[in-house]
This record gives C-alpha cells, structure tokens and sequence, in this order.
C-alpha cells in the first residue's frame, strides 16, 4: 500500500496544475450540494421549535365583531380544538410614523402569555396603558421602528398618539415583507380605534396534533354551520404561515440541490476526462510498474488516488464552507422566528454528503483507471503513450473545404480527436452555460412579475385613505390635479369560496383595472360584473377551470361568479380573487375603494405630485410614489442564482482547460513536427484555441435550449411553490440577439481558458521534444 | 557556387552538460551541395541540423541561412524562416497521424497560405506513392511514410533540404530507395543537408562529407564523385568501406 500512496503523491506532485482543477471543481460542488442539504434538513426544524415553544396557532378565525361571544367560547369544543385563545377585539387601523404611513391589525390583548399563540416579546415591554402598543419585531426592522418611538394613528378621526412599547414575534403571521402584521395593545384601547368596516373578534385554535389541511378545512365548515351566516369572515392556517416563512428557503434549495447535481456531473465529467487522458499518456510508465511488482489493482488505485487526495482536501474544504455559507440564512429563520440563533448543522449529515461526494468522484475516477489496471506491461512498456484519438475527421475536412486556416483547420480536428473527451467536456460546457442562461433568465423573470405586482410601468403613485376620509372626497382631490391621467381604485372584501378552507381575499376594482399590469396567464382579464379572475392556488383548491360558473359567499350572502381568467398573485400563495368592485355591490352595497392607483400624464414630476396630494390631508391619506423594488427574498435568490452560475461557468471553464491541456499534451509531438516544419507560435496559439472554440461553441448551442428549458422548469417550480402557474410572458425573457450572444460569450470565454495550453504549446522544444521521441 | 549556410565558432552546450555538444565548430555549405555530417552517436551531428533548421540557438557563434543571420530572427521570425527555406525529414518521419499523406504534405504550404492540391500530388507522383496519397499514416509502410515526409519536405521548394537519419527507421531496401530519391533531387540542384552514421549511405550519395566527433569537426572530405568513398572518411569512424 505504500507503494502505492508514495507513487500516487509523487504523480500528484507532477500533475500540480489538474489537481487543481479537480480540487476546485470538486469544492464548488460540495460548497453548493452542502449549502442545499443543510439549508433543508435544517429549515423545517427551527420552524417547529418555534411553533411548540410558542404554541403556535393551528388555526385563526376572524368573526364578525357583532358576533355572540358566548357563542364563539363554545366554537373550540365544538372543532374539538386541545386549546384556544380569544376571542380578542381586533381592528385594522392606519398610523403615521414620520411622513410614512402603515397598516396593521391592532389585536386587543392582556399579557402575551396564554394556551395558544404566545407571543414572545424581544424588546421593552406588554402595554401597560391604552396609548401604548407592541409591534412585530420583522415590522419594527423592516420600517425602521425603535421602541420608544411614537405613532400616530389616522384611521379614526381623532387620531391619538400611541407610544411603542416593546416588539415580539408571532409564530402565527408571516414576515413583514410577505404578510400583513399585527400589533398589540391593551384590549380596553382597541374599541377607541376601531372603526365599523375594519373590526374583527379574533380566536385562536390549537389541537392536539398537527392537523392536515382538509381537517383544518372541515373545522371552517364547522364552525360556519354553527354560526349565523356571515359570522366567519376571514382565516389563517399554520400550513399556509409555515410556508411563507419557509418559501425563500425552499427555492433556494430547489435551485441549489439542482445546480449542486449538475456541478457533481461536471465533476465527474472532468475528473473521467482527466484520468483518461492521463491513462493514455502514461502508458510506458504503466509497464514500468507492472515490470516492478505492481500488480493491476494497485495500478488502479495509484490512478484512483491522484484524484481521490485532492478530491477528499476539495469535499472536506467544501462541506465546511457549504455548512457556513448555509449559517445566515439559517440564522435569518431563527431571527424571523424569534428564535436565538446557534450554528445549525449536523455532523451525520455533513459525514454523508462528505462521502457521497468523495464515493461519487472516486468512482468516476476507478472507471477509467481500470483501463491501466487491465493493459498488458509488455504492451505498456513498449508503447510510449496510448493509441492517439483519431476522430474529427470529418470536422477537418468540411473546415478545409471551407478554406479556413490551416491551424483552426487542425485545431477543429484536434477538439474532437477523442470523442468521448470531447462529449465530456460538452457536458462541462453545456452545464455552465445552462447556468448562466438559467441565471440571466431568472431574474427578469422575477421583475416581470415583480412590476406586474407592483404596477411598475403603469401607476407612478399609490393613495390610500383612512375611514375617516370619503372615497369621494379623494376622488374629487386626485381628479383636481392636473397630472393625473388615470385612477383606477380597489378595495377588498373575502369571499368564502367552495372547496376553499380560508376565506379568500378579493381585490375589488373601480376603474380600468385591466391596465394596472397584472399577468394573465390563460383566459383573460375580467370585463363585466360578474366575472372573476383568479391564481392557479385557488383554481385548483376550488376546482375550478376557466369559464366555469361557482357560487362564492360574502357577508353571508351567495355571489354568483364566473372565472373567466387565470392571473398570477402571490398574496397569500396565489389564493385570492380579482373582480370589478360592482360585483361585490350586488351583494355588499356599502363596500367602498380605499386605495388609489394614480397613472400620471407622461412627464410629470412624481415627487411634486405626492407632495401636493398628501398636504392636502396629512392625516387621513397616505401619498407614494408606488415602491416597485424587488422583495428581499428574491435578492437572495437572485444574488445566490448569480453566484451559482459563476460557479457552473467556472467548472465549465475548467472543463474546456482540462481537455485542451490533456489533448495540448498528448499531440507535443505532432505540434513539435508542425513548428518544425514552419508553424509559428502565433499559429499554435489559434490552433488550441479553436479547438477550445469548437468545443464551447456546440456546448453552447446545445446548452441554449438546454438552458431555456431549465428556466422554463424552474420558472415553474417557483410559481408553483407560490401557488402560481407561470404567466408565458416570464418564459420570454431573451431576445433572439442574447441566444446567439451567450453562446458566442462563452467561445470567448472558452478561448481564454485555452490561453495556458496554447501558450504552452507554442513554447514547445521542438529539439526536446522530437529527441525524447 | 554560393554560400548558403554559414556555422561561425557555433558551440551549443545544453543545460547541465559537462561538455558541449559542439565545440567552435566553423563550416559553410554552397548552394547545390548535398553534404554528408557523420558521426557516432552523441557526436553532435543532429545538433548542427537543428542549428542551421533554427530549431535551436546555438550558445555562442552564429548560424546563417541565405545571408540571414538565424540568431536574430524571434521565434515567429524562425518559423517563417523555416517554411520559406527549409525543408526537414526526421528519421522517425513524424507525420501527422491524423491527416492523409496528401494532406501532410500540404501542412508547410498551407501555413505559408499557398497550398496547392496539384501540387501535392504531383510531389507524390513523382516520389511514386501517387496511390497512398489519400491514406492514413498508420496504413503506410516505413518507406512509403519517409517518401510523403520528404515530399512535405518539398512542397514550399525549399532552398535547403535537411535529412536526419532519414533512413534510420527503415529496412535496407527501403534506406537505398530513400537515399536514390535524395541522390535524384540533388542531382536536379536541390542543396541538401543530411545527418548519417552510415558511412556507406553518405559516400554513395553525398558529395562532402563532414565527420563529427565530440562536438568539433574532425575532417571534411569533397569526393570527386560520390560513388567514390575516399578510404581516410571511413577511417575516421573506424569502418571498412566495403560497397
């Protein structure tokens, strides 16, 4: 055996520069499959942590403030719920911190404590007075809101001060920047701010197991049949909660298990590669061995070996930094979850990921070294080097009938001399530019529908009023300024849909909503009272296709609708429902806009507008510019996109550098004769570096489409895991002058990479190197 | 005649050689010559052909081609120099497995961006493997592989021809054919540089012959005809010219 390590390491010593493209490739693998599997062995954990010790709500029922109470201390036994709490006096109020304003749900409560939902306070205090309020710890940094500072709330016409007095996190909402959020004061102050269309009695279940969704489901059914109609008028379930905390984790680790799998491919692609070319160049010193007592075994296992020992110094290197750079995102869960953070990682995991990385690259390096193991020494020893590729052919001749140069002539050969190096470093290839298709595609896909959500493009300016301020009063205030071009105003309602457990929010229109940017992804857009359009989420809860007639329930009362479109909203993970506000009428006459999409006329000064506007009623509207800024989440997914196809380029890169310092090797002889017989430096130089073009240039055209369908799936697997179908329009992202360009990106890359082995080549001996012949 | 090649006080002594492998060596070659360099392995004859071919530098001396002084050119300059006028046969005839005959005598032309198909295979036809010319290498005997390789060595008309033991690698019959073939060109004015340790070879075909010996020119003998050995050439390798 320790023949066998001191002739391996002296090899390894010899072969410096491919153990560091094993190394290298082999690390980002294992960096990015570590990152992956621990990012989804470890997130689900801390989520249930946080749901037992705060005794997370199963359940969340928002009643009719009108509702008997009595009634609804009776509603746990009746779901047969282990524990609950409530009912608390809620009301959805604005307040104004600074020249911003904010919504939130101000829930009536006497300490955070209880059966269910308790709430775990970070900073400062409980209320203590009726002018004190907690906020969410997720609200008070994302708006950069301390304890102590003052809020003034608007949404009731004598607009009292209140003092924030503490933050907490709630196991039971999702975060600021994905969820609507809560706050909590004394349940003595709430009735001073609530208003009539804006108050709820809020409870809280929790059973004795986690239930499933349509046990959750048959609870709502219960509790409507056993409430008067209209009791019930909007709910939340863990399942739903426990997702949105999780999504950005779950994408994340979608993409990263997906490019993990293929950096290991093209590892494994490049480490059969090297040991291949590095069998066939090797073939005296293989009889040599044989000649002094190795036997075959052993003459694998030094093979083997030289790519195993870096191999191993890459899995260790990578499963350490794929477990740290896995660390902050775990440590925003625990943040978002209020739970202390402590490094989360497991040992088990790491030791597997470890071997199965090492297994994997020992395998695909034994493979091929099995190739020296079963040559015979007399064979061996009287051959310098293996039989020479004599592919490529036909490539040269059809380049020669072409009449290119005679050194790209031979460098077309040259790439495909040995075809199976060469359909391996196409894999390399054609996963590194897949990437970074997948990469450049991605995120203009998330800004579509990012703009399609946040009306970028189509309204500059977004209003919103308080009760105390009359939908016609601010009609009569938006159409006095010259600017303004269009309004097109929404309110919301939910509506019981059939087949669906949660109530669902509605977005009800007043004006041409068609026009806000919206996404249809099948069908179309909503045209009369009566018509609705609809996520996939809730089609398919509903069972609902487009055209199909259903009976949904608002304030009780039946509302007949008509699914004529299919949109994209992740609200609530697509479950939502977009009609025109008449529709609504028919059944609630009361129900009344309360946020303004402005459209200005073209050039209008955007500032001076909101300006104008909100001094016109500093208290009781809120002015802005509408914010268009992509959702944190997706700057991670985005930036962890970026570097992911970084990497795969990198690998790729290191493919094509491999193969041409294997093939610039193994034909010295042949370049040494070629400058022999005239070829200057300059023409070895194109002649490498066509081979590196050839070979990036079908990689990358067979990696575009490749690439396109990678971004169609995952474009997919996103929307879904959003409750999405995905709009056609995020799958159309290139233009036909960026298909033909990444490719072309990638020769050029791929040139550059042939730098060192062209370099090499045009610097051969011809003396020493035709003498050693 | 004119001079083509000029060696000046060359001495070449490799990394971590003791001794050179040339040693002041001082020597010129007229145009239309075809020259023998003998010698015993080691001598240092390779080292002058790779010298006046420009694959090498000499340490110190200067090497001319045609009036140009090779240890000015860079080595893009050598390679130009090389396609332009010269012409070299190894004696292990390092085709290019890869391509046809025809396509390996085409290589120096299509470098030099004039190549011309015709061409090729008349150089073929005349060398008599007209019929190989769209053959693999590894399809081709010994003898038929040095004749496409001295045709390649012809295909730009160089203005020096070098032959390192072109008929090392060969069987006897196919060495005389080769050697018959190098004899023919001379005779049509091709100036020709060959490396031998066959005393035999070199006398029944060249018209000069320089013998090498541990790096320095130990005789140089112009034959009155060179189907005539001179005996004190063969003396100085120790042999009996029997022919």
């Amino acid at each position: 055996m320790k023949a066998v390590v001191v002739k391996a390491v002296a090899d390894l010593r010899r072969r410096r520069l491919q153990a560091a493209v094993i190394f290298l490739t082999v690390l980002f693998a294992m960096a990015a499959g570590t990152t992956a599997m621990t990012l989804m062995s470890q997130t689900r954990d801390p989520y249930q942590i946080a749901f037992e010790k705060q005794r997370g709500a199963h359940l969340q029922v928002a009643f009719n403030p009108t509702t008997d109470r009595h009634l609804l201390g009776n509603t746990p036994a009746l779901i047969g719920a282990a524990a609950s709490g409530g009912p608390y006096p809620a009301s959805n109020i604005q307040f104004r911190f600074g020249d911003r304003k904010f919504y939130v749900d101000a829930v009536g409560r006497d300490n955070p404590g209880g059966a269910v939902e308790v709430l775990s306070v970070t900073s400062g205090r409980w209320p203590l007075a009726n002018d004190e309020i907690v906020l969410t710890r997720s609200f008070s940094e994302l708006n950069k809101i301390s304890v102590g500072d003052r809020i003034k709330v608007t949404s009731v016409a004598h607009t009292p001060t209140l003092t924030v007095v503490g933050e907490a996190v709630d196991i039971d909402e999702g975060s600021a920047d994905l969820s609507s959020q809560r706050a909590w004061m004394l349940p003595a102050a709430v009735p001073a701010l609530a208003t009539a269309d804006s108050s709820f009695l809020l409870m809280d279940y929790r059973f004795s197991s986690d239930p499933t969704s349509s046990q959750l489901r048959a609870s709502l059914d219960r509790l409507k049949a056993s409430l008067p109609p209209g009791s019930v008028s909007g709910s939340l379930n863990y399942i739903l909660i426990r997702s949105i905390f999780n999504i950005t984790n779950q994408i994340l680790t979608g993409v990263l298990v997906a490019f993990s799998v293929f950096a290991l491919a093209a590892t494994v692609a490049i480490v059969a590669t090297l040991v291949t070319g590095i069998v066939i160049s090797a073939y005296r010193e293989i009889g040599i061995m044989r000649a002094v007592g190795f036997t075959p075994y052993q003459v694998v296992e030094v093979f083997a070996l030289q790519i195993v020992i870096p191999a191993l110094a890459a899995c260790l290197v990578g499963v350490v930094a794929g477990t740290l750079a896995s660390q902050p995102l775990l440590a925003n869960s625990s943040h978002a979850l209020g739970l202390a953070y402590t490094p989360t990682f497991s040992i088990g995991l790491d030791f597997l990921i470890l071997a199965g990385g090492l297994l994997v690259v020992a395998v695909a390096a034994t493979v091929p070294a099995m190739r020296a193991g079963l040559l015979k020494p007399i064979v061996a020893i009287t051959k310098a080097s293996g039989p020479r590729g004599a592919g490529g052919r036909t490539l040269r001749r059809a380049a020669a009938r072409v009449r290119l140069p005679r050194p790209v002539v031979l460098g077309i050969g040259d790439a495909f001399a040995r075809p199976l190096r060469a359909i391996l470093t196409l894999v390399t290839v054609l996963l590194g530019v897949a990437t970074v298709v997948v990469a450049v595609g991605l995120p203009r896909s998330f800004e579509l529908i990012n703009n399609s959500e946040t009306g970028a493009g189509n309204y500059q300016v977004m209003v919103t009023r308080s009760s105390a301020y009359p939908d016609s009063d601010v009609m009569r205030l938006l159409n006095a300024q010259p600017e303004t071009a269009r309004v097109v105003a929404f309110g919301g309602q939910n509506v019981i849909v059939p087949g669906v457990g949660d109530p669902v929010n509605t977005h009800l229109f007043r004006g041409d909503s068609s026009r806000l940017g919206y996404m249809v992804v099948a069908g179309r857009w909503y045209s009369a009272p009566g018509e609705v359009v609809a996520p996939a989420a809730l089609m398919h809860d509903a069972h609902l296709k487009i055209g199909d007639t259903f009976t949904g329930t608002a304030n009780g009362q039946p509302l007949q609708l008509r699914l004529v479109g299919e949109t994209y909203d992740i609200n609530n993970l697509g479950h939502s429902l977009f009609m025109d506000i008449a529709t609504m009428g028919l059944v609630t006459p009361a129900v009344e806009p309360f946020v303004y999409d402005v459209t200005l006329t073209s050039g209008s000064d955007v500032s001076t507008y909101v300006r104008r506007v909100a001094a016109a009623e500093p208290d009781l509207i809120d002015v802005h510019a509408s914010d268009t800024s992509t959702i944190a989440p997706v700057k991670i997914i985005d930036l962890v996109l970026l570097i992911l196809a970084g990497v795969l380029a990198l690998i790729g890169v290191g493919g094509v550098f491999n193969t041409l310092l294997l093939n610039t090797r193994e034909r010295i002889r042949d370049t040494a004769t070629l400058k022999a017989l005239g070829m200057s430096p300059r023409q070895v130089m194109v002649m490498v570096s066509a081979s590196a073009a050839l070979l990036a240039l079908v990689g990358g055209l067979v990696a575009m489409p490749a690439g396109l369908v990678l971004h169609h799936i995952l474009n997919d697997v996103i929307s879904s895991s959003a409750g999405n179908d995905t709009p056609p329009a995020a799958y159309r992202v290139f233009s036909a002058l960026e298909l033909v360009l990444i490719p072309l990106l990638g020769v050029v890359v791929a040139i550059a990479a042939a730098l060192i082995p062209g370099r090499w080549a045009a610097r051969t001996n011809v003396v020493e190197v035709l003498h050693a012949e | 005649m004119t001079e083509l090649v000029r060696l000046a006080d060359v001495t070449k002594v490799y990394q971590g050689g003791i001794t050179g492998a040339l040693n002041g060596v001082s020597v010129t070659v007229e145009k239309g010559e075809f020259t023998a360099i003998m010698g015993p392995s080691g001598s240092g004859k390779s080292t002058m052909l790779n010298l006046v071919a420009g694959l090498d530098r000499p340490t110190s001396g200067s090497v001319s081609v045609s009036g140009t002084d090779l240890g000015k050119l860079g080595e893009a300059g050598l390679a130009r120099f090389r396609r332009d006028q010269i012409g070299f046969v190894f004696q292990f005839f390092y085709l290019l497995p890869n391509l046809t005959a025809l396509e390996n005598v085409l290589i120096p032309a299509q470098l030099k961006g004039n190549a011309s198909t015709e061409r090729g295979r008349e150089l073929l036809a005349t060398l008599g493997i007209e019929e190989v010319a769209d053959r693999y290498p590894a399809r081709l005997s010994g003898g038929q592989q040095q004749r496409v390789a001295v045709a390649r060595a012809l295909i730009n008309n160089p203005t020096l021809l070098l032959a390192d033991e072109p008929t090392g690698a060969l069987d006897t019959h196919s060495g005389e054919q080769v050697m018959e073939l190098l004899g023919g060109l001379h005779r049509e004015g091709q100036t020709i540089l060959l490396v031998t340790h066959d005393a035999k070879l070199a006398t029944r075909h060249a018209a000069r012959v320089i013998s090498v010996m541990d790096g320095k020119i130990v005789d140089d003998a112009h034959l009155e005809s060179p189907e005539r050995a001179p005996s004190e050439v063969i003396r100085v390798h120790g042999e009996e010219a029997s022919r």
